[in-house]
């Protein structure tokens, strides 16, 4: 009468492992990218021990030199080690990019599934709020917030984290609606449960792995903006070594040293690149279509 | 009436050892095993199994719309208007398809195109298979719309599939498989979507086009109500063998094979009171585990020895007819000779 | 007869839907129109219908899934309508559902074990340990291995799934379960195994059922009292027996006679099933079934039909059986099948 002879023998793993075990193995790509960024976090947490400089450190003597052995990657118009500014300047970068972009899944997640979770009036009102947000370009709104509240590293972060918002709510408010539909969260108001209830255990979960993926692809934009707004003078303010910064530099004297603003390019060029890789393989891997559970 | 096995009798589609399997895992496994049958002009066959018993794959084989990727099929032969559609190469393929052999899917609303007039869609077989101009291919579409008996056919005849009923849809597939006059329908669940009111009015409409025209049809389904209702000879599959083959009346008469009798043992009747209903214990084995031997040995109350260890051949019942079936204990065996041998 | 464990009197619920383009208008769909039933304790109700007749709407009306619009649902003597947070959380034990889509009714990201532990913790009922031992005990009666809430939702098969909807709908004791089409996605070997574990249940805890289902043989396998839906009413109610042996009403007999039987010997032509379920927004003036009916007459057309009583048992909405009228050609009750 029943049918148990056929419950699988496996151990039973967390259907999030199974994606990101997916993930890196249907794509060898993913792990190339996963790789990378990880290495690049490393050095940048190690960029004290790593540098073989002081970042801030002028050599009157050494100005808009090569590469050489002294310094590998040249120096820049005030003699500061390229290397050393390159290490230092992937912690700014990283620590504004990740801040903004955590803060944003966080606050974004939370009005898209308030809003796709009670739908009507709040869902019109919240999304109203978003698409204003959402109808500036990046650059733009980092630009208008930096010049209202001054350049200056949290205002970095509030400013991409503000362009970040919108895509966050609208990643987290899809999935939401589609779960809502689901007849489990209906089981669970039959079995009484309140709405925080629903909404934590039984929604959240199901729209974590979009959110994270999402996370990935906008993590690459984020550096993108940090590097453009420090580029237009509205980052960090000098002489602290920014990616953005340290082209604007090199874009100075770009005719006497051209590694000045290439290796800033290159390192950016690096994380984007990884960051895309990563993200690519994630979303294939919780992409309905093939995706194994419902 | 038709001559299941009568040899004077040319079958218009003759399948003969078709093997279907995918790649899962880096492995092939068969969904449809070497299962053969030949289906006369003008006659209805039933495939009836539930989910996973390969009666749909048995379908889209014939038709080479299994995908290549990481699917296979081989068959001796599928022999169809003298044609081994087995072999023949993809451009003479989409000459049958919609036009000897057509196909009604389950899902009549993802079935048609949303955005095209559904008279279009009919007349679009008959465009690109007959070469009809324009004022014939709407002359027959529309007269094809009235044959499935669409209310007022001239007037919808522009209309979009949204505008149509579950039951219309499915009416308007119908008149497209039709277009082409095939010699051979493949029906695949064609009225599983549908309420029971609308089920009986295309179950209807189907024998009643078996009777107007000389259509062979395949018609694929689960529910064995719907078998009893319309089929001439039915095939029942377990796992990708066909386990039972019989004229209607015989099946439900003398259902043989011990799946095929725990099926209609296991369905709760309308006309009947029902005190127990008889369950078949277990599920049907995963495509990647199948057991050796009889692929219906673990859940069989009859199941023997030899059950577990060789998958026994379909063999036809010495009973006369054309009854065959595929099990050690309920077949015309001598399974102490088989014993015998297979201990040697 | 004893005090019914549940009562509806007249319940409504509408739907306003914005239809039309390029000026949307909103009209109202009469998903539920005045249904009233009582439901026995220990007892199966069926209520039976074609897609859109409102059958779904109605379980999920009488447990507040859905708000109900005018009418009464009484639980126990308690009007569930009225009642407020505290006392619909305790309702809540009382009743319970099963979907009919294994694959949408569980959590995927949540161990089985959990999402059955989660309603006792919830209600306070008891402790973890206490509720994971309740959880193995509920895994073991419908069927399954005691320690297979390990596991996640997708390494089990639609049939263990929908044992596991069952063992939720179990978790807090329920009087009353709702069953909405439970079987209708299930192959037939695994439907006969739901069924039987439906009914074992049902005996062994004395539970009620409205069993919702558009599958005739289902009903009379597992139902003793049925009604059946048409467009947001009830047009027949009666016990199970009697309305399969003699329908009333002819949409009734409709639905009989376009029930495929597994039997080739009963062939039928399915001559008298014509014509669709009109759409529930514009339903047609007078009897709702009027423009399929073989017996339509002119006051059809005109007056909806009262429900009526036509013995102590049965009761139909058509005017075949008002005063004075004979019912049905016998030919046609009695008919051919079984």
């Amino acid at each position: 009468m029943t049918d148990h002879v056929d419950v699988l023998p496996e151990a039973s793993r967390h259907p999030f492992i199974d994606q990101l075990q997916k993930a890196f193995r249907n794509n060898k790509l993913t792990g190339v990218g996963a790789v990378i960024f990880v290495l690049i976090i490393l050095v940048a947490i190690a960029a004290p021990l790593l540098a073989p400089h002081d970042p801030l450190q002028q050599h009157i003597i050494a100005r808009l030199k090569g590469p050489s052995a002294e310094y590998w990657f040249g120096t820049d118009a005030y003699g500061r080690d390229i290397l050393s500014r390159l290490l230092y300047g992937a912690r700014v970068s990283l620590v504004i990019s990740l801040t903004a972009i955590g803060l944003a899944m966080v606050i974004g997640s939370i009005i898209g599934i308030i809003a796709g979770y009670f739908g009507g009036m709040i869902d019109l009102a919240l999304m109203q709020v978003m698409d204003v947000l959402l109808a500036f370009p990046a650059l733009i709104l980092g630009l208008i917030v930096v010049a209202m509240l001054g350049p200056s590293m949290e205002n970095l972060i509030i400013a991409i984290a503000l362009t970040a918002i919108p895509p966050f709510a609208r990643t987290a408010r899809a999935p939401t609606i589609a779960v809502k539909e689901r007849d489990y969260i209906e089981a669970c108001r039959a079995l009484g449960f309140g709405h925080p209830r629903i909404i934590v255990r039984h929604i959240f979960p199901n729209v974590l792995s979009e959110v994270l993926v999402m996370g990935s692809l906008w993590l690459a934009t984020a550096i993108r903006v940090e590097a453009s707004l420090s580029f237009i003078g509205l980052g960090v303010k000098p002489p602290t070594a920014s990616w953005g910064g340290m082209i604007r530099e090199g874009f100075e004297n770009i005719l006497d040293n051209v590694w000045l603003s290439v290796c800033p390019s290159m390192a950016i060029l690096l994380v984007v690149f990884s960051l895309n890789l990563l993200g690519d393989g994630l979303r294939d891997a919780i992409d309905p279509k093939t995706r194994s559970d419902s | 009436m038709i001559h299941p096995g009568n040899p004077r009798v040319e079958p218009v589609l003759d399948v003969s050892n078709l093997t279907t399997s995918f790649r899962i895992g880096g492995e092939w496994h068969a969904a449809v095993r070497g299962i053969s049958f030949a289906l006369q002009p003008n006659e209805t066959l039933a495939l009836v199994g539930e989910s996973g018993c390969g009666k749909s794959m048995t379908a889209l084989s014939i038709l080479g719309l299994v995908p290549k990727t990481n699917g296979r099929v081989e068959a001796d032969h599928i022999r169809y208007e003298g044609k081994d559609l087995s072999r023949l190469p993809d451009e003479e393929m989409r000459k049958i398809r919609g036009n000897g052999i057509s196909m009604i899917f389950q899902e009549p609303m993802t079935s048609l195109n949303p955005v095209l007039p559904v008279g279009f869609q009919v007349m679009e077989a008959l465009r690109y298979h007959q070469k009809m101009s324009r004022g014939d291919g709407e002359k027959r579409a529309l007269e094809l719309l009235e044959l499935v008996k669409i209310p007022s056919a001239k007037s919808r005849f522009k209309e979009y599939p949204h505008q149509f009923s579950g039951g219309m849809r499915q009416r308007v597939m119908i008149a497209m498989a039709l277009a082409c006059r095939p010699k051979v329908i493949l029906a695949d669940e064609p009225t599983t979507a549908l309420d029971v009111t609308i089920q009986a009015q295309i179950l209807s409409l189907l024998n009643e086009l078996k009777a107007e025209t000389d259509m062979s049809m395949i018609f694929i389904t689960h529910n064995l109500g719907v078998v009893a209702a319309l089929a001439d000879r039915v095939a029942v599959m377990y796992a990708g063998d066909i386990v039972e083959i019989a004229s209607v009346n015989d099946l439900f008469a003398r259902p043989t094979h011990p799946y095929t009798e725990a099926l209609l043992r296991s369905v709760p009747r309308s006309d009947r009171d029902t005190k127990t209903l008889y369950s078949i214990p277990g599920a049907v084995p995963p495509l990647t585990r199948m057991p050796e031997g009889c692929r219906f040995a673990a859940r069989c109350e009859l199941a023997i020895d030899i059950c577990r260890r060789q998958n026994p051949p379909l063999e036809t019942l010495p009973a006369g007819g054309a009854h065959s079936v595929r099990c050690w204990v309920r077949g015309d065996h001598d399974l102490t000779a088989m014993k015998e041998h297979a201990d040697v | 007869m004893s005090e019914p464990l549940l009562s509806v009197k007249n319940l409504k619920k509408f739907f306003q839907v914005r239809k039309g383009f390029p000026n949307p208008k909103t009209v109202t769909v009469r998903a539920l129109d005045g249904i009233s039933f009582e439901v026995q304790r220990g007892q199966a109700f069926a209520l039976v219908g074609e897609s859109g007749c409102g059958k779904s709407t109605a379980g999920r009306t009488i447990l507040r899934l859905l708000e109900p619009d005018e009418g009464t649902i009484e639980f126990d003597g308690q009007d569930i309508g009225k009642a407020d947070a505290k006392q619909m959380r305790a309702l809540r034990k009382r009743a319970q559902i099963i979907f009919q889509d294994p694959f949408s009714s569980l959590n995927p990201r949540m161990r089985v074990g959990t999402a059955l532990a989660e309603p006792l913790l919830v209600h306070g009922l008891m402790g973890k340990k206490e509720a994971d031992e309740r959880v193995r005990d509920l895994l073991e009666e419908v069927g399954l291995p005691r320690d297979a809430g390990v596991r996640f939702p997708h390494e089990f098969s639609g049939g263990q799934r929908q044992r596991l909807g069952i063992a939720r709908a179990l978790t807090l004791n329920p009087e009353l379960i709702i069953a909405d089409e439970p079987v209708s996605a299930l192959d037939v070997s695994i439907q006969s195994q739901i069924l039987t574990l439906l009914r074992d249940l049902q005996q062994r805890l004395n539970l009620s059922f409205i069993f919702i289902s558009h599958d005739l043989g289902v009903v009379r396998y597992f139902c003793q009292v049925m009604a059946v839906m048409y467009l947001g009413k009830i047009i027949e109610k009666g016990p199970v027996p009697k309305i399969f042996d003699e329908p009333l009403h002819p949409y009734t007999v409709m639905l009989r006679d376009a029930s495929p039987v597994p039997d080739p010997t009963a062939r039928k032509a399915f001559e008298r099933i014509e014509g669709e379920v009109p759409s529930a927004v514009n339903p047609p003036s007078g009897c709702h079934f009027h423009p399929r009916c073989p017996h339509v007459m002119d006051v059809c057309r005109k007056v909806y039909p009262d429900f009526i009583a036509v013995d102590a048992e049965r009761s139909v909405a058509c005017h075949l059986y008002a005063d004075g009228r004979g019912g049905l050609p016998v030919a046609e009750t009695a008919a051919a099948i079984g």
